[in-house]
């Protein structure tokens, strides 16, 4: 990740809450960067300062209590800082602490200094503090701490200079040391760590002799050889834990005993009576419901207009270009291939950028630790926890914003079922299907009271979730060995959202889905697009041919004819024979192979089924008028025994395949990228197609 | 005195940490600042009284309620 040698990189630390990264994106703009560790889904952002005399890199690390690896936030921040991470050198580290708050801001610290680094404090928030009447001595917990200390406001941008100048100046200093780790064993034991673990110092050497079970990253051998050591000098890493622990919180208490004058009022009045609201026994759930309908509700309309408006785009810029072009193998690829699964990425970006939009608002004003609070012992039945809520309603949208928010629960395993049952969620892209298909259901709309196709969408929408939550379940009992979570989770003060935050974060957010996910998208939707316009030999040609060319060229005609071409033309391909291939298995079902087209092909998106049923059934691509295909499929009869196709066990039995099959590569990509290898995606996709094979058949054998 | 753990004094109750279960999950809540000597006041509690917040050193931390039962406690006289 050390781009070039030539720019010192800075470590930025801090507590959580504390606007550590308000501060990240006032020192660095958009000149951020955002990689992975290796073996953890925690990003790694790098932003670069400009310089007088050249730039830094600053490395925003995941805001941490301490140097302890407890959850994959924390095990990131302690390998960084304990040397194990050998592609990054931190030069220095500032930490940013809470100025009302700097207890345990300061315990940050004093393991900081002890590991050796020239380390600086900011005291944030300083307005804040001032308000509650909070006094602090700068120069003697400067002197005391032995490192430079500011203050600032960074929500006003008060604060911002001096830390930049400090950071052009190198001013830090490596303090003042708090525990001597040769007190806890023998020195010759932390100088045989040193060596094969390569730390230069004696408290990193401590660190990871005490957490090396935590750190899967540590090859085996090496892990061993530190056990042997650990048995050699019948060292005690829990005892000496309690003990380094205690020492510290006794030096923070008499460091802040000596330079801190508390208010005599106590904490902000104005958090304490949002609180009596927003988690009132009664009301607290109204309200996160009525606020989780807001966002949902907006993620839906609001996203409408731009992705039209991404969707026409790229069929005006395939149009374009396969005029400019001259007609070949090459330009298809380009139009129908290649833009159309570009299109295919894009069109999610506007879902993405305003769900985290809103979650960015929800975690900045303080907000989202109090819905975690209040829904914790609900979910807790399901193998979930509270952080699992956001993700789960963000699936009605769509999945894949709400997987990426998944990141914000720390329990490994928490985050795996929460991932793993998302997609059951019904999302955005499930709507025409089901509008296509309950429609051929209650053809004509009934004008009573009670509405037979709301009450279809409305059964669809709980089908969903019941999956969700059963299958969560499920997971919870086998996956039983896995370390059940903690909760442990501050509830921050009430602020007010830093618009700068939001905007990054939903750029940020974006990109990275374009990039990562992006790749496997494009990939699989060439694949798609070769399966549907090529077939073995000439059969395309021939399929083709068999269309007779109308005898008089109006441009009426002309239309059908080519969309009676491009129908016989997909049924000659190569999807048309896979179709014509799993219709055996498909038969029970319900399904006869021009369904099993369409399921093929739906699988690089749901809506797919919409576009690929009105090719198949050539009203032409273009003309995806829903109630055209509709009148179509309700008079489509069977091939071998002239039934019709569409009866309502037919229709019924795919309904149910929508809802729980996983067909969105989108969703695939973005589940191997969260979870760091193809293993869940692809034991989530089998889980979901059985699953959807198995209700379907159910579905239709009982009602046919 | 009184000995009893976190998990059932009363909302707005202040008491004073005694001591602390040894497990790894208390190793945790003491390095987040419950620590013997310390005094902690329960702020709220969620619907069905789980999880519980408490106020520690100026923050508010949220615990679940078995989390909570590895902090021993006693409640002053008042």
């Amino acid at each position: 990740m050390a781009k070039s040698k030539s720019s010192p990189l800075i470590a930025l630390t801090g507590v959580p809450n504390v606007g550590k990264t308000t501060i990240f994106n006032k020192l660095t703009g958009l000149n951020q960067k955002v990689g992975n560790y290796p073996g953890v889904t925690v990003d790694k952002v790098i932003g670069r300062m400009k310089t007088s005399t050249g730039s830094v890199d600053i490395l925003d690390l995941p805001g941490t209590y301490n140097l302890y690896p407890r959850s994959e936030d924390e095990r990131v921040v302690f390998r960084v800082l304990s040397g194990l991470e050998p592609d990054i050198e931190v030069a220095a580290v500032i930490t940013i602490a809470d100025m009302s708050n700097p207890e345990r801001s300061l315990f940050l610290v004093t393991q900081l200094v002890d590991m050796g680094y020239p380390t600086a404090l900011v005291l944030n928030m300083e307005d804040q503090a001032k308000k509650e009447g909070l006094e602090i001595n700068k120069i003697l917990l400067q002197r005391l701490l032995g490192i430079p200390v500011f203050t600032a406001s960074a929500d006003k941008g008060i604060g911002i200079d001096q830390i930049k100048k400090a950071i052009e100046e190198n001013g830090f200093s490596e303090g003042r040391k708090v525990v001597d780790p040769a007190k806890f064993c023998d020195e010759s034991l932390l100088l045989k760590v040193s060596g094969i673990t390569k730390q230069n110092n004696p408290y990193q050497a401590l660190q990871v002799l005490k957490f090396k079970d935590e750190e899967k990253q540590i090859p085996k051998e090496i892990r061993e050889r530190l056990s042997e050591l650990v048995e050699e000098y019948n060292f005690n890493p829990a005892q000496v834990q309690r003990e380094e622990t205690k020492i510290r919180y006794d030096h923070v208490r008499d460091i802040l005993s000596k330079c801190i004058k508390s208010p005599e009022k106590k904490r902000a009045g104005l958090t304490r009576k949002l609180d009596s609201i927003f988690l009132h026994p009664v009301f607290g759930f109204g309200i996160f419901l009525a606020i989780l309908f807001m966002v949902f509700q907006a993620i839906f309309s609001w996203a409408e207009g731009p992705m039209d408006f991404i969707d026409t785009s790229f069929a005006s810029i395939a149009q374009w270009v396969s005029e400019a072009l001259p007609a070949g193998a090459l330009t298809d690829l380009l139009t129908e291939g290649i833009i159309p699964g570009l299109g295919g990425i894009v069109i999610f970006v506007p879902q993405i950028a305003l769900l985290f939009a809103f979650l960015s608002l929800l975690e900045g004003s303080g907000y989202m630790a109090r819905a975690v609070f209040i829904t914790d012992r609900v979910m807790r039945p399901f193998g979930l926890n509270g952080r699992s809520v956001v993700p789960l309603i963000s699936g009605f949208a769509c999945a894949i914003p709400g997987i990426m928010a998944a990141r914000t629960i720390s329990n490994r395993r928490d985050r795996l079922i929460t991932i793993f049952v998302t997609p059951f969620m019904s999302c955005s892209a499930r709507l025409p299907v089901y509008i296509v298909l309950v429609g051929l259901l209650f053809p004509e709309g009934e004008s009573t009271f009670f509405n037979s196709k709301g009450t279809a969408f409305f059964g669809l929408y709980l089908l969903g979730i019941l999956a969700a939550l059963l299958s969560a379940a499920g997971m919870k009992v086998i996956m039983k060995s896995e370390r059940s979570g903690t909760l442990v989770l501050e509830l921050p003060r009430y602020r007010i959202p830093q618009l700068q935050t939001v905007v990054t974060t939903m750029y940020e957010k974006s990109k990275t889905f374009v990039l990562e996910a992006g790749k496997i998208i494009l990939a699989i939707s060439i694949v798609l697009w070769v399966l549907a316009s090529y077939g073995p030999g000439d059969s395309m040609d021939q399929a083709a041919a068999s269309v007779a060319l109308p005898k008089v060229e109006t441009a009426e005609a002309m239309h059908e004819y080519h969309t009676e071409v491009s129908s016989k033309k997909i049924q000659a391909s190569y999807a048309g024979i896979v179709g014509k291939w799993v219709e055996p298995v498909i038969k029970p079902l319900g399904y006869d192979w021009k369904i099993g087209i369409a399921l093929i092909c739906s699988f690089a998106a749901r809506e797919v089924f919409v576009s690929t049923m009105a090719t198949i059934y050539s009203i032409g691509a273009d003309s995806e008028d829903i109630q055209t295909l509709q009148q179509l499929l309700s008079t489509e009869k069977r091939d071998d025994t002239g039934e019709p196709t569409f009866t309502s066990a037919t229709v019924w039995s795919l309904l149910v395949f929508y809802a729980f099959a996983m067909q969105c590569m989108s969703t695939i990509a973005i589940v191997k990228r969260e979870t760091k290898g193809w293993k869940w995606p692809i034991i989530q996709t089998v889980y979901m197609t059985a699953l959807a094979y198995f209700s379907a058949l159910f579905v239709y054998q009982l009602l046919s | 005195m009184n000995s009893v753990t976190a998990d059932t004094i009363k909302t707005n109750q202040t008491v004073e940490i005694v001591d602390l279960d040894s497990n790894e999950t208390g190793q945790r809540l003491g390095e987040m600042g419950f620590w013997p000597g310390k005094s902690i006041t329960l702020v709220l509690s969620a619907p069905f009284g789980d999880p519980m917040a408490f106020e520690v050193d100026n923050t508010v931390i949220a615990l679940r309620k078995n989390e909570a039962k590895l902090i021993k406690v006693k409640t002053s006289a008042a």
